[in-house]
């Protein structure tokens, strides 16, 4: 934040001497077996799947090259899973990040009893999709304590329907999605340097203004942040839409669509073609979360130098 | 007020005064019975070591603590549960706090447009205020592209921009280099002058305090020690504790021989010399004998009425030499002078009674 950091990225964009750059420094042999991981788990079987992809089968083979594509964009049920991934993702990563920052910001210096509370947030992350979905379907279940209690109260007149539809998949990707977005949160809330709101305070803002015109914008980038990474995990949502969703219907989701696709019709092609289209959706927003941050950032630290 | 603080525009403040404040932490306090009062346009100055309760006590008067028990009042105004963003007051942090997300002018504006005052009027008042800081063509930098000094400069104009009746400053220089400081210092002197201010500061720095301030407070654990214009605070230390703080570091236990007055003759390891008494002593009594290292003279060995003394170290600081001698049994003394001597020397140390301040042993 201060002035030598800006130095020393000027030291670091100078041209390094030729020579240096020939020779390989030994130490990068200690990436040699993370490269091979990832080769082997990771840039193979894309690269796999995207040929595959491109190799259209059966029915669709006729239509050359992009026939699995074709087949997906030109059937409105298989295009529908798209809009009903959207439909769970965006709203999940709003609401978890909205209710996420509050908190980050509240418990970003200690209050009594925050360990506890952290701990609690963070407990759905050792759980799983698939634990959670299982606990679901006992406590928002017709006979479930959700439901019970809202009937002893009055609330409801008959057992409300949170299983088995979009609601269930929504409320199973807000709890298992929260505690990443709290944490990244959180560290970010608590790097902001506590003297800048009580600068602001002695410099007249109130508590609405402090947070509009620094806290916020201080928060920008870890929002992004956050948010592209919820967004990312909802987006991929497949356990959750099965278990405590309706995968005939409202929630067939796009992971669905695609196992579906390989592992119902044994069209491995169009089921790579649309985990491809899912990765090409999930590149694009994070592309525009990260964007945004980014440009926060070099608001921040470079913009106005020349 | 003293006749240092020549004001050429007259000061928004009448006065502020702080009444028996008291502020507690969860075991101690920090601060107990704190009385001050500042007339308008003066330059007081709160010094002490760490944990003193110097900061403490300026976050009370910011309205960044409450004060457990005492009044805070501004030109008559009890002002001591107000927050901070209804008092107004102009603040430099000690790490600075600029906003990093908002270029120069708007750090500097913040103030002005959070009191929705019109757009082109806070232009005008930042560019003024960036003049005054000779800051005028940064407006459009943001903090992390400024050098220290620089960002120090932006939330000197942050603070004055709204035009507060009281500024206050938690050590705004402490984390600059000495060359910077000593320009922060004087420009600091020279815009409260020019702008009227009154202004409170905190350090832990003597010479800061005393060459920016009319008044100093000096505080030790809590409480006031000493309060008063630098020279009265520099010639008449009241006590060991303010005399040590401000740069008398020759410290010798000695025991009380005759007392005649004001003078008094003490023996320590043998060595018979006259100070000046302060405070009660009692004849036999221990006590502690100080001397500034620049009052002690050193002479050719063997000269009458001094201590002998072998030359142990000698630093060249600039100025001269600052020596340290070895008097035996282990008692040495540090002295300031523009003489050369050389390490092993033998010399004499002559101790000016009017010089060597005898105080009672402390008894805190």
């Amino acid at each position: 934040m201060s002035a030598p950091a800006a130095r020393r990225d000027a030291v670091q964009s100078a041209p390094a001497p030729a020579r240096r750059k020939r020779r390989l420094d030994p130490t990068l042999l200690f990436i040699a077996p993370a490269v091979v991981l990832v080769l082997g788990l990771f840039v193979y079987p894309f690269v796999y799947g995207l040929i595959l992809s491109f190799q259209p089968y059966g029915e669709h083979e006729a239509d050359g090259a992009l026939g699995s594509y074709l087949a997906f964009f030109g059937d409105p049920r298989e295009r529908l899973s798209i809009w009903n991934t959207l439909r769970l993702a965006v709203p999940a990563t709003v609401i978890d990040v909205g209710l996420a920052l509050p908190l980050a910001y509240r418990l970003r210096r200690p209050v009594p009893g925050q360990r506890v509370i952290t701990a609690l947030f963070v407990i759905p992350l050792t759980l799983g999709t698939v634990l959670i979905a299982e606990g679901m379907l006992q406590f928002f279940g017709p006979a479930g304590w959700v439901n019970k209690t809202l009937l002893a109260f009055g609330l409801v007149q008959q057992p409300v329907q949170f299983l088995h539809n979009y609601l269930g998949t929504l409320i199973s990707l807000l709890i298992s999605d929260f505690p990443a977005v709290f944490l990244l949160l959180l560290g970010y809330a608590s790097s902001i340097d506590p003297a800048l709101d009580r600068a602001a305070r002695v410099l007249g803002a109130s508590w609405w203004q402090r947070t509009w015109r620094v806290t916020l914008p201080m928060l920008l980038p870890g929002i992004a942040v956050a948010a592209a990474l919820s967004f990312v995990a909802t987006f991929s949502v497949f356990p959750s839409a099965v278990l405590v969703g309706n995968p005939a219907g409202e929630t067939r989701v796009i992971a669905f669509a695609a196992w579906q696709a390989a592992y119902e019709h044994f069209d491995y092609s169009l089921g790579s073609a649309i985990a491809i289209v899912m990765g090409v959706i999930e590149l694009a927003l994070v592309g525009a979360a990260l964007s945004l941050r980014a440009g926060g950032y070099r608001r921040m630290r470079t913009e106005g130098a020349r | 007020m003293s006749p240092s603080s020549r004001v050429t525009v007259a000061p928004k403040l009448k006065s502020l005064r702080v009444r028996e404040l008291t502020k507690r932490f969860a075991d101690a306090a920090a601060v107990r019975g704190f009385d001050l009062e500042v007339a308008g346009g003066e330059f007081i100055s709160l010094l002490g070591p760490s944990g003193c309760g110097k900061t403490t006590t300026l976050n009370c008067v910011a309205g960044l603590l409450e004060p457990d028990e005492g009044a805070i009042e501004i030109d008559g105004r009890d002002i001591t549960r107000d927050p901070p963003e209804r008092r107004g007051f102009g603040m430099v942090f000690q790490n600075y706090a600029l906003f990093p997300h908002l270029d120069v002018a708007r750090n500097v504006g913040f103030g002005l447009e959070v009191r929705s005052i019109a757009r082109p009027e806070t232009v005008r008042r930042v560019a003024r205020a960036l003049e005054l800081v000779q800051l005028g063509a940064l407006g459009k930098r943001y903090p992390a592209q400024l050098s220290g000094g620089q960002q120090q400069r932006v939330a000197l104009a942050r603070a004055i921009v709204t035009e507060p009746p009281l500024i206050l400053m938690d050590e705004p220089l402490s984390n600059l280099d000495a060359k910077l400081r000593l320009e922060m210092r004087l420009e600091i002197r020279r815009l409260h002058q020019s702008l009227g201010l009154t202004t409170l500061y905190v350090t832990h720095d003597q010479e800061e305090a005393l060459s920016l301030a009319d008044r100093v407070v000096l505080m030790r654990e809590g409480v006031v020690e000493q309060a008063g214009t630098p020279e009265e605070l520099y010639a008449q230390p009241r006590s060991l504790y303010v005399a040590n703080f401000l740069g008398y570091r020759n410290l010798v236990p000695v025991q009380v021989g005759e007392i005649r007055g004001d003078t008094v003759s003490v023996a320590a390891n043998g060595f018979l010399f006259t100070g000046t008494r302060r405070g009660p002593l009692a004849e036999g009594g221990a006590a502690v004998a100080t001397i500034r290292p620049r009052d002690v003279q050193v002479v050719a060995a063997g000269s009458p009425g001094c201590i002998a003394a072998a030359i142990e170290l000698a630093e060249f600081v600039g100025e001269g030499f600052e020596l340290s001698a070895d008097a035996g049994s282990g008692q040495r003394f540090i002295a300031r002078t523009t003489d050369r001597w050389a390490v092993g020397d033998h010399v004499a140390l002559r101790l000016p009674p009017e010089r060597l301040l005898v105080f009672p042993s402390e008894v805190r």
